[in-house]
């Protein structure tokens, strides 16, 4: 299996005044492509600071991230768009759309971000918006969606770039169990066709089954890793 | 709410053409106008700011530069190179009189083709129904006409000739009532008959301005020592250089001061814009406006950025480049500059006609169009450099916040 994400001894530490929070210790692990990987842990454990990382949009106070095989720990904040534009797609507990904007629209702007034009970027929302069960809701404002359907956008935002690696923040934090449920089996499967990477960071226990592999984080520490046997 | 429709059309067909484009600018145009359009009533508020600041930009430069060509329209509508004043005289309405033998001093330089008296003066017309107004007396040389009125609307400046005759400017009706030719007044306690109406002449005062013969003039006018003149007008033969001239004359006449046209001209301008301090209240109303404008647009637009900032942040994770969001800022900014610009300089031209029913002039002319439009620009990029900055420290904390 190709190795998505690798790291070695990536440790993150918050200077807040004269205090120093690790909010990551030291850790290496290999997540690969086509797996989808819960990361488990209490509240302020460093799951979102793990994961910021891993999305390139935090750098790491010291140790190495390599991104399909490139080394990008050491490249500045003016490379890091780069390679989150080639790589990486995000999914948010909020959804994060635009207001203004239609669920096409929204999906779209995604794509044009990634660089995808034409009536390719248009065919692939469309496609994308079919597969995420929300042909019907196309041209609706997210004001006039439900929350699950709206996360369903988000999800076909994420997916529709073709990114290998998506990661998600609390995804259904704001849903409910069936909606939340839904929604992670949709992403599950619309990832594992694409082979892309799925980290997911949750506290969502009705979940856990979901996942390829599940790692727990305790203090900033990778406890465990558990290979799920379904 | 003309305006709106205005904008809501403006914005539409601008979508239309997007459509078709994929270039990744007019996408996050695309996306400003989207957004504009959601929030209607912030976007009225924004546009209604605009149009406030800039209707009041324009105003304020219109009457002012209105004033300006005012202060010297007799000046720049009378022929001739060079004029003569007594020794510091600030402008062209306060002007103290001096000998009118001086015009066979200038007329011996054989660089001048003709020379010509003109006298400007304070007088005391009676109203109609009684009382008095102060007016502006001017006396030239009716055969030659210069001085005189440029335009008649009815009668001729012939009629002066011989007699107790004057000729008003149709502007002055709205501080003496109407007048009509053949109609008599009491100018100085001595009736005179109006025989002709000119156009366009108006004074910085507002006074109204009367034309009479120039012996007509030298006589009713109380306060002018006998013999003498206010202004005498000088115009080069062909082909001398008018400076040369003028420095002539300068050394030869040590009690005058000698300006060619365009420097006297200015010298009226500036005393009144400058040296009276009127120029400076109008800067500073339009300044005003300027940094209201930036406060209202300002204010606005970063509202709506602080609403939407999860969205811009998700753009910027998904790899987007600060410039690409700058875009959409920039973007709104600008759709407000635009429509707003042209609501405010229609409602501009619309009021032309009201201020000319009062008597004054309210200057609107293409390059004072572009200096507006490029104020309105400047304060609306300003405006968004507000918000460019939070975007620029946008902490991606703040999409893994519930
Ligand atoms: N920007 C920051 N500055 C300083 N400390 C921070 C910052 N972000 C997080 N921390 C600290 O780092 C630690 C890990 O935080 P993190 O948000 O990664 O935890 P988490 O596992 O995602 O928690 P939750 O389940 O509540 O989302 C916490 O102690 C937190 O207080
Ligand atoms: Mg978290």
């Amino acid at each position: 299996m190709t190795d998505a994400l690798v790291t070695r001894e990536l440790c993150k530490v918050y200077q807040e005044g004269s205090i120093q929070v690790t909010a990551v210790q030291p850790c290496s692990v290999k997540l690969s492509a086509g797996e989808v990987i819960g990361l488990f842990g209490p509240s302020g454990s460093g799951k979102t600071t793990l994961l910021s990382i891993l999305g390139c949009i935090l750098r790491p106070t010291s140790g190495e991230l390599s991104v399909f095989g490139q080394e990008v720990s050491q490249l500045n904040e003016n490379q890091l768009p780069e390679i989150r534009r080639k790589y990486i797609s995000f999914i948010f507990q909020a959804f994060n759309l635009f207001p203004a904007l239609t669920a096409f629209e929204n999906i779209l702007l995604g794509l044009r971000i990634k660089g995808v034009v034409g009536s390719e970027a248009e065919d692939r929302t469309a496609k994308m918006l079919q597969e995420v069960g929300l042909g019907h809701r196309m041209h609706f404002l997210p004001r006039d969606m439900s929350g699950g359907q709206k996360q369903r956008v988000a999800v076909a935002r994420a997916l529709a770039a073709d990114c290998p690696i998506i990661l998600a923040d609390e995804p259904t934090g704001n849903l409910d169990i069936s909606n939340g449920r839904k929604v992670m089996e949709l992403l599950k499967e619309l990832a594992s066709e694409k082979q892309c990477c799925v980290v997911v960071a949750t506290h969502d226990n009705r979940i856990e089954d979901i996942f390829d592999r599940i790692v727990y984080m305790e203090d900033g520490f990778i406890r465990r890793i558990k290979r799920s046997n379904a | 709410m003309g305006f709106l429709v205005f904008g809501v059309v403006l914005s539409s067909s601008v979508l239309g053409v997007l459509h078709l484009n994929n270039k990744l600018d007019s996408v996050m145009f695309y996306v400003a106008v989207r957004i504009l359009l959601y929030d209607k009533a912030r976007s009225l508020i924004t546009l209604i700011g605009v149009i406030f600041a800039v209707g009041l930009i324009f105003n304020q430069l219109g009457i002012f530069l209105g004033l300006m060509e005012t202060s010297s329209v007799i000046i720049d509508n009378t022929p001739g190179d060079i004029w003569i004043t007594s020794k510091n005289s600030k402008n062209f309405d306060f002007a103290q009189p001096f000998p009118e033998y001086t015009r066979h001093l200038v007329l011996a330089d054989n660089g001048v083709q003709w020379a010509e008296k003109l006298i400007v003066a304070w007088g005391i017309i009676n109203q109609k129904e009684g009382g008095t107004e102060q007016l502006e007396v001017v006396g030239f040389n009716v055969d030659t006409g210069v001085g005189g009125p440029w335009e008649m609307k009815e009668g001729s400046t012939d009629l002066l000739r011989n007699g107790n005759f004057a000729i008003i400017d149709e502007s002055a009706m709205a501080r003496l009532g109407n007048i009509s030719v053949g109609e008599y007044r009491d100018v100085f306690s001595r009736r005179l008959q109006i025989v002709g109406i000119c156009k366009g002449v108006k004074s910085f005062t507002t006074a109204p301005v009367m034309y009479m013969s120039f012996p007509l003039a030298q006589k009713l006018v109380n306060y002018l020592p006998s013999e003498s003149t206010v202004f005498i007008i000088v115009k080069v033969a062909p082909g001398v250089p008018v400076k040369g001239v003028a420095n002539r004359l300068r050394g030869l006449l040590k009690g005058n001061d000698v300006y060619t046209k365009s420097e006297f001209s200015f010298k009226t301008r500036y005393y009144w814009a400058v040296e009276t301090g009127v120029g400076f209240s109008f800067l500073l109303t339009i300044v005003i406006s300027f940094l209201v404008g930036i406060l209202i647009v300002g204010q606005t637009i970063y509202n709506s950025t602080m609403e939407h900032i999860k969205e811009f942040g998700t753009l910027k994770a998904m790899g987007a480049d600060n410039a690409d969001i700058y875009k959409i800022i920039i973007s709104q900014a600008m759709i407000n500059a635009l429509i707003g610009y042209v609501v405010s300089l229609i409602i501009t031209f619309l009021t032309v006609g009201l201020y000319d029913a009062i008597g004054m002039v309210l200057s609107v002319s293409w390059w004072v169009n572009l200096f507006v439009l490029l104020l309105t620009v400047c304060m609306c990029i300003i405006a968004a450099f507000i918000s460019i900055r939070r975007i620029k420290k946008i902490d991606p904390a703040i999409l893994f916040r519930g």
